[in-house]
């Protein structure tokens, strides 16, 4: 038992789409630290609220649909479950789906761990007409059950009690039992696994894992290790199978599902009217074969003209006191080292305000929103056909979107898909994505000076970019992909509160690590410039500036500075070529305008891009990204120079 | 029997068999899909794309690509509702 010296942990786990972060979020928002950037804690999130005097550590794992992991993402969250054994689970369920998801909460009992139930999304379950007995269910299943709904808090302290109620009890559940012949083909195996095996969460458990388990690695190691235990294993597996006619894996996955209806069927009462929700109708017009593609299309075009139509109001409103201030500046400071170094703050600072959080914010928003209704999966299913065209499937469609607003979770979240080949291939499109540090560039340069139509065509570009490069990539990474197997959670209402977290949660992470790198890039352009050292990156980088993309030498060192976060390299622009935001177009001209943002769009992932495709596929995928990105936009921008005649 | 690629979108159809490889299989089976459960088509896309489908036993709604749709045998066994 775990006796450690620290506050007890509480691991939250269920079956993805069961509401589990949103749970986990109005929990963490008690109070207390959130580490939720991505690229720090990139295995799960966890947090230490304050409830009733005592600090419990909780942390949000990865959604799984059961205890035998099928991808990257299932694999983390059963790697920390087996590997640091929590003092509590909490189970979050989708009471909607309850049949189902007592599947996972079958495996989770016979883990044996301390346990509780959250019976989530209560009120959609009444919806759709299943009737719950608790006490019934907590009958069945010897372990507490609370009804919760997560998006309104409704239950939370209940949930809360009892948590601390049973770590305090330390209870530990029996298994349920199955057929009485599969448990004594399981009670064999049970009697044959030496004392010296290394047993995850006890004996039984550990026997119905190795009969379902199919790893040649782990039946190869046991044979070496164990070859009596292995024998015993084989045996009992055969027996298994010759009488059920089916492979042992499914005998198992048959005796949870038929204990799971069961329980499902003596637990609740189902009055399921045939008349149909209106959310299932809007569902059915969503994913219509023809009109789906059309709101698909209308979704993606308001996206875009709502983020430009506040961003580009609020950006020309926050520019004003910056330019007079940066007048202000030029007219009284009399050192002029004092110039350089308060006009960079200012700049970056500045930059930060009016540049960057006119877009950034509606953009995490909308992206929040699209989220929380459950239209990024249904863009999946209708986005899988032309995933094909570009050798992968609609899976892949979630991180491309949720690209557009952080490349690294999008990096991050390619863990869903099944095979390598598809993570891999996925990463290396994903930084061609407009995340919305170019999407702030975009729209900042292109919108900005040359109309929103010119940005529009920027995206759409783009777009296609996408598309021809996947087809290229597809060639070379030939093994077909396993195909789309996702499931559809069902529409849902936004919470505007849960959709504010989200932006909020994001919205601070830019403020605490993404302004200082702005702040700093700034400064040290202005001393750089103060010194005259700027000057030495531009004329080492002049070759490709100037003569490759005519664009004006001094932009060079912006180009460096872009490495480090994107939208530095707008900022510093305007710093690099002395003038004021309204004042650009006087010193370049349209041309080189939309040069420079396909160069600084593609020309390299930024670092935190590169640095989570290296920790997620290793050093060779970061390096063949940077060198795709890199031949990509000296290509592209070579080519539309020629094209606009520059 | 059928492929449930070939299933009239119309009808309640029961899973009659799941060809294909153990991964496969078991993740569907993870889904709540199960020999024997009762499922109905929701959408067939215009493109060729992926098709839709209800779990009526389970409650849920999967998309499943052609490739594995083609691997899903069913049986016909009555009207939609």
């Amino acid at each position: 038992m775990a006796t450690k010296n620290k506050h007890p942990d509480i691991i939250f786990l269920g079956q993805p789409n069961s509401g589990k972060s949103t749970l986990f979020n109005a929990i963490a928002g008690l109070k207390a630290d959130t580490s939720n950037f991505p690229g720090t804690t990139l295995k799960h999130t966890h947090s230490e609220v304050y409830v009733e005097g005592k600090i419990l550590n909780i942390i949000d794992l990865p959604g799984t649909y059961s205890l035998n992991p099928s991808d990257e993402a299932e694999k983390v969250a059963l790697a920390h479950l087996f590997g640091e054994k929590p003092d509590l689970i909490i189970d979050i369920i989708d009471a909607s789906i309850l049949g189902r998801s007592l599947e996972l909460t079958q495996e989770l009992i016979e883990l044996g761990y301390p346990m509780i139930i959250a019976l989530n999304m209560i009120d959609l379950a009444e919806k759709k007409g299943i009737k719950i007995d608790i006490e019934k269910l907590e009958d069945f299943l010897g372990v507490p059950v609370i009804p919760t709904i997560a998006t309104h808090g409704r239950g939370i302290k209940k949930l809360l009690d009892t948590a601390i109620q049973t770590l305090d009890e330390q209870a530990a559940y029996e298994a349920l039992g199955w057929s009485r012949d599969v448990e004594e083909k399981i009670e064999e195996l049970k009697q044959a696994i030496p004392d010296d095996f290394p047993i995850v969460g006890n004996r039984r458990f550990t026997a119905v894992k190795m009969i379902e388990v199919r790893k040649p690695f782990f039946i190869q190691t046991l044979k070496d290790m164990h070859p009596e235990l292995k024998a015993v294993r084989d045996r009992v597996t055969k027996e298994l199978e010759d009488r059920h006619g089916a492979p042992a894996y499914e005998v198992i996955a048959a005796e949870r599902h038929h204990l799971a209806m069961k329980i499902f069927e003596e637990s609740s009462h189902v009055v399921r009217g045939t008349k149909m929700d209106w959310l299932e109708r809007v569902d059915d017009i969503i994913m219509h074969p023809f009109l789906g593609y059309v709101i698909l299309l209308a979704v993606f075009l308001a996206f875009f003209v709502i983020i430009f139509q506040v961003g580009n109001p609020l950006e020309e409103l926050l520019l004003r006191p910056v330019s007079s201030l940066r007048v202000f500046l030029s007219t009284h400071l009399n050192s002029r080292v004092l110039f350089y170094l308060f006009d960079g703050i200012l700049q970056g600072v500045g930059g930060g305000v009016a540049i960057v959080l006119p877009y950034f914010v509606p953009l995490i928003f909308l992206m929040s929103l699209l989220e929380d209704i459950g239209y990024l999966a249904r863009a999946s299913f209708l986005m899988d056909t032309f995933m094909h065209r570009i050798g992968l499937h609609g899976k892949s469609v979630s991180p491309f979107i949720l690209g557009f607003g952080c490349n690294v979770p999008a990096i991050i979240s390619t863990r869903m898909l099944e095979s390598r080949r598809d993570r891999v291939l996925t990463a290396l499109l994903i930084p061609f994505v407009p995340c919305s540090a170019r999407t702030t560039i975009i729209l900042a340069l292109v919108a900005f000076y040359l109309g929103p139509l010119w940005a529009l065509g920027f995206y759409v570009f783009n777009i296609l970019l996408l598309g021809v490069l996947g087809r290229i990539l597809a060639f070379f990474f030939k093994s077909p992909s396993p195909g789309l197997i996702l499931e559809i959670p069902s529409l849902k209402i936004p919470s505007l509160k849960n959709i504010w977290k989200k932006t909020y949660f994001q919205l601070s992470a830019f403020v605490k690590f993404a302004w200082p790198v702005l702040i700093a890039g700034s400064i040290v352009l202005a001393l750089m410039q103060f010194f005259n050292m700027d000057n030495v990156v531009n004329v080492i980088l002049s070759p490709l500036v100037e003569k490759a993309l005519g664009l004006p030498q001094e932009l060079g060192v912006t180009l460096v500075f872009g490495f480090l976060r994107k939208e530095l390299s707008l900022i510093m622009m305007l710093q690099a070529l002395g003038v004021n935001y309204d004042a650009l177009l006087t010193v370049i001209t349209n041309q080189q305008l939309i040069v420079f943002t396909v160069f600084v769009s593609f020309f390299i992932p930024c670092l935190s891009t590169v640095a989570i495709i290296w920790k997620e596929l290793g050093k060779k995928v970061a390096f063949l990204s940077m060198a795709l990105n890199i031949a990509v936009a000296i290509v592209l921008s070579v080519i539309i120079r020629a094209v606009i005649g520059l | 029997m059928i492929s449930l690629i070939d299933a009239p979108a119309d009808k309640r159809l029961r899973i009659l068999e799941i060809l294909g490889g153990h991964g496969i299989h078991r993740k569907l089976l993870s889904l709540g899909f199960h020999k024997n459960d009762i499922i109905e088509l929701d959408s067939k896309s215009i493109f060729k794309g992926p098709i839709l489908v209800k779990d009526i036993s389970s409650g849920t709604s999967v998309a499943l690509g052609r490739g594995i749709a083609q691997k899903i045998m069913v049986e016909i066994i009555g009207d939609k509702k």
